[in-house]
C-alpha cells in the first residue's frame, strides 16, 4: 500500500544518490587537476565542496524529520539511519577531495617528481570503490559490497609502496621533501577515500541485510 | 515413577451440596410454574375447543361452511322433553320448531304438543359480537396509547432537560401503572362517561383503557429510545438535520421494533381488562352489530359487548351448569386465540422491521 | 579519465525541490479561538484557549483524556448545545470572523459548514447510498441525477468509490470498520463543508484501516480544513502540519508539528509527547 510519505523516502534516497555522484565527481576532478595541474579545476573542486556539504546538512534534515514524524521501523529506519551514515562519509569524502585539490595548486607550480602513475591507478580504484558501493546501494547487492571491502587492502598496499618509494626520495634528495610530502599526503587522502568508499559499502550490506560487518573479518570473506 | 496425586480432584464440602439443594429448589419452582400453566391452558383448551368445534355448519351460500358459536350472536338455548328424547335449541331454532311442531299438530288434527322447557340465558348461539367489540376496543385504545404515548416518550427522551419536573413526570407515570384496573374503570366512568356525557361508548372505552397502558407504551418506548445509538442522532444532527429531522428519520424508525413490543404486551392487557370497560364500554348484551348504525358519528358513542366482560357475565351472572359451561370455556378458548393471534400479528410485524433495521 | 564541469550536475538543482509540500506556502488563518472559557455545569473545562487554525491544513489536538481537546473540537460545531447545562462565560470562536455562537448563528447551518466524523464510525443502517445523501436528503435534495453525482464523488473522495461501487445499495453496516469510518467521511463531505472536525477517527480501527484514513486526511487537506483529535502521537505526527497540546484543560503549546515533536517548548508538551505521561 502506498504512504502519502512514501515520496519522502524517494526525496531522501535520491539526495543520497546525488551526493554520491557528486562526490565521485569530485574525487575524478581533484585527480585530474592534479595531474593536469590544472588550477582552475582544483579552484573549482575546492568551491564545489559547499554542494557536498550542502546535500549532507539536507540529508540530515529529512532523516531527523522522518524518524520525527513517521516512526520508521525495519527497512525503512535502515535506510534513514545508513542514509545518515554514508551522508557523514561522502561528505569526508569532498573534504579529502579539497586536500588534494589545494596541494594540487600548490604542486603545480612545481616540475613534477616523477610521472603520475600510482596516484592516478590508486585514485581509479577508490572511484572505482566509491561508484560499487553506491551501486549497492541502488541494488542492494551485498556480493559487491564485500568485494568493495575486500578492495580495500589494494588500496592499502599502493600506499605503503608510495609512502616507500617517497621515503626515499627525501632521503636521496633533500629538495623533493616538501613535494614528496605534498603526494604522501595526497595519498594518504586517496586511501582515506577508500575507507570512506568501505565504509559506505559496510553501511549498505546493513542497509540490505541487517547485519553488522565492521571490526569482523570472517563476516567480510563470506 | 508415581503419578503425582490429583490437585483438581473433587473434596466434598458444605457449599458443594448446598449447591445440590439450591439447584433442586430452582427445578421445583420452574416445574410447579410449567404445571400451573399448563393445567389453566389444558382446561381452557379441553372444554374450549368441543365447542368451538361443535359449532361448525354447512351453509347454502358461500364460503358454505361457518361456525356458530363464532360468528353468531348469543341466544338462550332452551333444552325440553320432545318425543322421549332431550332436545337443546337456540331461541330462534326452538321458536321455529315449536311453530312446525304445533302446525303439525294442528294439520294432524292433535291437540297442540305441550313443550315443556327450561331456558338458559346466552348459552345458546356465539359470541361474534363480542369479537368484534374486542377487537374494536383493542385497536382504537392501541392507537390512542400509541401516538399518546410515543409523542409523550419523544419529548422525555429527546427533547426534556433532564430536571426536577421532568423526573416528577417520569415518576407519576411509573406510579400509573401502579393503579388497578378498577380505578381506571371508574375514573372513566366519572370523565368520559359522565362529565363528557359520552355514555356507555367505545369512545370512552378507548380512552380509558388507552390510559391504563399508556405508563407501559411510554416507558417501554423511552427505553427503545435509549437503545437506539447516541452517534446516530449525533451523525445526523453533525450533518445539518434538526433535530425532529433527526428523529424522524434517523432515531424513530430504529426504536420502531422496540415500542411494538411494548406495545404487544399493552395489547393482552387491553384485550384482558374487564373492570375499566365494565361501566365505560361494555353492554351485556347487544344485537346490533357496531357496523349497524345509522350516522357515523354514532359509532364512536355505541356501547359493544366484549370477550372479558362477557366471560364475566356468563361466569358469575348465571347460574352454573353444564350447559352454561360449554359457553364459558369457548369463549375463554376464543379469547385466548384472538390475543394470541394479534400478539403473533404483532410480532411478526415487529421482526420484519427488526430485519431491516439492525445494526 | 573524464570530468564534467561543476554545473552540469544534478546537486545544484537538488534544493529546488521542496521536501515538504504544505511547508511552502504560508497558510491563512480560518478559525480564531479567543480567550475561550468553557463550563459544563459549574465545572470549568476549558481555560483561556487562544489559537488561530490555518485554513487548508491539519491541526492535530492532543492531550490525555480529559484535557478539553474534545470538547474545544466539538465547540467548533457548537454540537456541546445538545448537552445540558453547558455554558461559555467567556472569549468565543470566529470562523473566517464571524462569531459561531453569536445570536444570529444557526447552529444548524453552522454544521453544514464543520461537518465532524465521530470516535466510533457510525454509519446509519441505511444503503450505503442513503449513508451518502442522507444530509442531502435532509436538505430536501431530490434530483436523483444530482444525487447519484454526489454520491460517486463524495465516496471518490473518501477512497471507498472502488470498494463499493457494485454494492451501494447495499446496509452501510455490512462494511469493515475502517471503510464504515470512510463511509462517514464521504457523508461528511457529501454536504459540502468547509472544516471537517475529527474525533478520535482511528482509535477503533485496526493499523491499516488506520492508515488509509491518514492517507485519506492527506488527499482532503487540499479541499478541506481538517482539526483532527487524537490520543495516537505518531498519528498526529504523521497527518498533521501544525499540533496543539492540551492538559487539564488548559492549551500548554501549539506549534508546527515538527517542533512539538522535535523541540516542544513546554517540558510538560516533552513529558507527554515522550510517552512519559498521559
Amino acid at each position: 500500500m502506498k504512504r502519502f510519505f512514501d515520496s519522502e523516502l524517494e526525496t531522501f534516497r535520491s539526495h543520497l544518490m546525488i551526493m554520491g555522484e557528486t562526490a565521485i565527481r569530485q574525487v575524478r576532478d581533484a585527480l585530474k587537476a592534479l595531474v593536469d595541474a590544472d588550477v582552475a579545476l582544483a579552484d573549482r573542486v575546492i568551491a564545489a565542496d559547499d554542494e557536498l556539504d550542502n546535500l549532507e546538512m539536507s540529508i540530515d534534515d529529512e532523516a531527523i524529520r522522518y524518524m520525527n514524524l513517521r516512526a520508521p521501523v525495519a527497512t525503512e529506519l535502515r535506510l534513514v539511519i545508513v542514509g545518515m551514515k554514508a551522508s557523514h562519509d561522502l561528505e569526508r569524502v569532498g573534504d579529502e577531495c579539497t586536500t588534494i585539490a589545494k596541494r594540487a595548486v600548490r604542486l603545480a607550480g612545481e616540475p613534477p617528481l616523477k610521472p603520475y602513475v600510482d596516484i592516478p591507478r590508486m585514485a581509479n580504484i577508490a572511484i572505482e570503490m566509491l561508484r560499487e558501493a553506491m551501486d549497492c546501494f541502488m541494488h542492494g547487492d551485498t556480493d559487491k559490497a564485500l568485494a568493495v571491502v575486500r578492495r580495500d587492502s589494494e588500496v592499502d598496499a599502493i600506499n605503503k609502496q608510495l609512502y616507500r618509494e617517497l621515503s626515499s626520495f627525501m632521503i636521496e634528495d633533500p629538495k623533493t621533501t616538501t613535494r614528496a610530502l605534498e603526494l604522501m599526503f595526497i595519498s594518504k587522502s586517496i586511501e582515506r577515500i577508500a575507507d570512506h568508499a568501505c565504509n559506505i559499502a559496510e553501511e549498505m550490506v546493513f542497509l540490505a541485510k541487517a547485519q553488522d560487518i565492521r571490526h569482523r573479518d570472517e563476516l567480510k570473506k563470506s | 515413577m508415581s503419578t503425582p496425586a490429583n490437585p483438581f480432584a473433587s473434596k466434598p464440602s458444605r457449599s458443594r451440596s448446598f449447591e445440590k439443594v439450591i439447584l433442586g429448589v430452582f427445578r421445583t419452582a420452574t416445574y410447579i410454574i410449567l404445571i400451573c400453566g399448563a393445567a389453566v391452558f389444558g382446561d381452557i383448551l379441553l372444554k374450549g375447543v368441543p365447542t368451538v368445534a361443535n359449532a361448525f355448519k354447512t351453509t347454502s351460500t358461500f364460503p358454505y361452511v361457518t361456525n356458530t358459536f363464532l360468528f353468531e350472536a348469543p341466544e338462550s338455548l332452551y333444552v325440553f322433553e320432545h318425543e322421549g328424547k332431550t332436545m337443546e335449541m337456540g331461541d330462534k331454532d326452538y321458536r321455529a320448531f315449536r311453530e312446525a311442531e304445533i302446525a303439525k299438530a294442528a294439520a294432524a288434527g292433535l291437540p297442540p304438543p305441550v313443550f315443556k322447557s327450561s331456558s338458559y340465558v346466552y348459552s345458546a348461539g356465539g359470541i361474534w359480537p363480542c369479537i368484534v367489540g374486542t377487537v374494536l376496543l383493542v385497536v382504537g385504545s392501541m392507537t390512542i396509547a400509541l401516538f399518546l404515548g410515543v409523542c409523550s416518550a419523544i419529548f422525555l427522551n429527546e427533547y426534556a432537560k433532564d430536571g426536577p419536573i421532568v423526573r416528577f413526570i417520569r415518576l407519576a407515570i411509573l406510579n400509573l401503572a401502579g393503579v388497578p384496573s378498577i380505578v381506571f374503570g371508574l375514573f372513566g366512568f366519572g370523565l368520559f362517561v359522565i362529565y363528557l356525557d359520552w355514555n356507555v361508548s367505545l369512545l370512552a372505552g378507548w380512552f380509558t383503557l388507552a390510559f391504563m397502558v399508556l405508563p407501559v407504551v411510554i416507558t417501554a418506548s423511552e427505553e427503545s429510545l435509549k437503545a437506539v445509538p447516541k452517534g446516530f442522532r449525533e451523525g445526523s444532527l453533525a450533518l445539518g438535520a434538526t433535530k425532529w429531522q433527526t428523529i424522524r428519520k434517523n432515531v424513530l424508525p430504529y426504536a420502531l421494533p422496540g415500542i411494538l413490543t411494548s406495545s404487544i404486551l399493552g395489547i393482552a392487557r387491553v384485550a384482558g381488562e374487564t373492570a375499566p370497560i365494565m361501566f365505560t364500554a361494555a353492554y351485556v348484551v347487544r344485537d346490533k352489530l357496531p357496523w349497524d348504525v345509522e350516522k357515523a358519528s354514532d359509532f364512536f358513542f355505541q356501547g359493544v359487548m366484549a370477550l372479558p366482560y362477557h366471560i364475566y357475565v356468563v361466569s358469575s351472572k348465571i347460574p352454573q351448569n353444564e350447559y352454561t359451561s360449554r359457553v364459558q370455556y369457548g369463549t375463554a378458548f376464543v379469547f385466548l386465540g384472538i390475543v394470541a393471534l394479534i400478539a403473533t400479528a404483532s410480532i411478526i410485524f415487529r421482526n420484519k422491521l427488526r430485519s431491516r433495521y439492525q445494526w | 579519465m573524464e570530468t564534467s564541469s561543476a554545473s552540469s550536475t544534478p546537486a545544484s538543482r537538488a534544493f529546488q525541490v521542496p521536501s515538504r509540500a504544505t511547508d511552502g506556502q504560508k497558510a491563512q488563518t480560518l478559525i480564531e479561538i479567543e480567550n475561550f472559557d468553557f463550563y459544563y455545569g459549574a465545572k470549568q473545562a476549558l481555560f483561556d484557549i487562544n489559537l488561530k487554525l490555518d485554513d487548508k491544513r491539519v491541526t492535530a489536538f492532543i492531550g490525555p483524556s480529559g484535557c478539553g481537546k474534545s470538547t474545544l473540537l466539538r465547540c467548533l460545531n457548537r454540537m456541546n448545545d445538545l448537552i445540558d447545562g453547558t455554558s461559555i462565560k467567556r472569549g468565543g470562536i470566529k470562523i473566517r470572523g464571524v462569531d459561531v455562537n453569536a445570536r444570529d448563528v444557526d447552529s444548524i447551518e453552522l454544521r453544514k459548514r464543520v461537518g465532524m466524523v465521530f470516535q466510533k464510525s457510525n454509519p446509519f443502517p441505511k444503503s450505503i447510498y442513503e449513508n451518502v445523501i442522507y444530509g442531502l436528503r435532509i436538505q430536501g435534495e431530490t434530483n436523483k441525477a444530482k444525487l447519484d453525482a454526489v454520491v460517486e464523488k463524495s465516496l471518490r473522495g473518501a477512497a471507498l468509490w472502488d470498494e463499493v461501487k457494485d454494492r451501494l445499495h447495499e446496509s452501510g453496516l455490512g462494511l469493515s470498520g475502517g471503510q464504515q469510518q470512510r463511509l462517514c467521511i464521504a457523508r461528511t463531505i457529501a454536504v459540502s463543508p468547509e472544516i471537517i472536525l475529527m474525533d478520535e477517527p482511528c482509535s477503533a480501527l485496526d493499523p491499516i484501516a488506520t492508515a488509509k484514513v491518514e492517507e485519506l486526511i492527506h488527499e482532503l487537506k487540499k479541499e478541506f480544513t481538517i482539526i483532527i483529535v487524537t490520543h495516537s502521537m505518531q498519528q498526529a505526527a504523521r497527518c498533521s502540519d501544525k499540533t496543539a497540546f492540551f492538559y487539564m484543560g488548559k492549551l500548554i503549546e501549539y506549534a508546527d508539528t515538527r517542533t512539538i515533536f522535535m523541540n516542544p517548548g513546554n517540558p510538560q508538551t516533552e513529558a507527554y509527547v515522550s510517552g512519559r505521561f498521559g
